[in-house]
């Protein structure tokens, strides 16, 4: 059965808290609990009693040639002991290098070494936490340099050298879509649909450069509403999926009411069933 | 291409504002004197003008956010 709820921030707590009947799970940012006192862990621990949770992780790097910190695995995995929660994710990123902090997810160079690196580090991943994340598409600003597949295909080869499954992030998808000039529907019909079990929604805005102001950039920023064309691939996404999904939207800041998130989350209820009703009856499973 | 190399240029680039000017004013010399292969050298020859712009000040403000203590992240940001 397909599952639809938030990103847990402060600023949403009691929205979330005050409509439980209307959200599934939340999605808690593993990097805001890491070195918080314990009776914010257990906070969250009575939380996650009301309403299923899901850990997310933004700082760790997992798609880079370079293997991530034993330090940094450890550090999840003693909350993901604390916590239980029922599932965690990281980002096909890199964010460090060479001693300097990127700040943010930095989409690496899409080649062999930074598949086989990556693979090794879910790999580590798997040996120190007991689990492999799932893998999220991540948005860029910057076509990566250097890179010698696209972004459909070096998903695929890491999803299939790793045995992880894809959080796809569909503003990711449409981001990238309108920055670099590709059809986002092909995407999704390039990427192994069997490995897909969460989907992200959010929104963001169009920048420009001062010294560039003709050639505009779609920044995920998580501030705006989820766009249209975000909703059509999700109608899409559900007319392929075969695994139940669970849908996150995500929101970090220019907080609505609650009440309109929540209407952004009915319309992906909707979006998502009209997608599935699409789908041969043998393969539905919503 | 030497990966570990080429993402610590690029983290480098990302995130400090000289080093930047000065890659923009020599891309070629500035990898070869990074340590890059030629190859490597030439795809930094080809990037993404605009997008190294745009990347290079989302990711400030980004630092910027978390520094005022947004966000708790395991490591201060900038150069260690």
């Amino acid at each position: 059965m397909d599952r639809f709820g938030i990103g847990w921030r402060p600023e949403l707590a009691a929205g979330i808290l005050c409509n439980l009947q209307d959200i599934d799970v939340v999605e808690v940012i593993a990097e805001d609990y890491l070195s918080v006192p314990r009776a914010k862990l257990r906070a969250l621990r009575t939380l996650s009693k009301q309403v299923p949770i899901v850990l997310h992780g933004v700082s760790l790097g997992m798609a880079s040639a370079v293997p991530v910190e034993t330090k940094r695995l450890d550090r999840i995995a003693r909350l993901i002991e604390t916590l239980k929660p029922e599932g965690w994710s990281e980002h096909l990123a890199f964010v460090r290098g060479g001693g300097y902090e990127i700040g943010h997810l930095a989409a690496p160079p899409r080649t062999a070494a930074t598949i086989e690196g990556a693979a090794k580090n879910f790999a580590s991943a798997r040996r120190i936490i007991g689990a492999s994340p799932a893998v999220e598409n991540i948005a860029s600003l910057i076509d990566p340099p250097g890179s010698r597949y696209d972004e459909p295909a070096w998903i695929s080869e890491i999803l299939s050298l790793s045995g992880t499954e894809l959080l796809l992030d569909l503003h990711n998808v449409y981001t990238n879509a309108v920055n670099f000039g590709f059809d986002p529907f092909d995407f999704l019909a390039r990427i192994p649909w069997n490995r897909v079990t969460a989907i992200h929604i959010a929104g963001g805005e169009w920048i420009a450069s001062d010294s560039s102001p003709a050639i505009p950039r779609m920044l995920d920023d998580h501030l705006h509403d989820v766009p249209v064309p975000v909703y059509d691939l999700l109608r899409a996404a559900g007319a392929r999926a075969g695994r139940p999904l669970t849908v996150i939207l995500e929101r970090d800041g220019l907080y609505p009411p609650i009440q309109e998130l929540l209407a952004q989350l009915r319309a992906a209820r909707n979006a998502l069933a009209e997608g599935r009703a699409l789908q041969p009856r043998q393969q539905g499973v919503a | 291409m030497n990966s570990p190399l080429f993402e610590a240029f690029l983290a480098k680039i990302y995130v400090d504002a000289k080093a930047r000017t000065k890659f923009l004013s020599d891309p070629s010399g500035e990898a070869e004197r990074a340590g890059l292969s030629p190859e490597e050298g030439q795809a930094l020859q080809n990037i993404d003008w605009v997008g190294l712009k745009l990347a290079s000040r989302s990711f400030e403000k980004k630092r910027l956010r978390h520094a005022r203590g947004r966000f708790r992240l395991p490591y201060p940001f900038g150069r260690k």
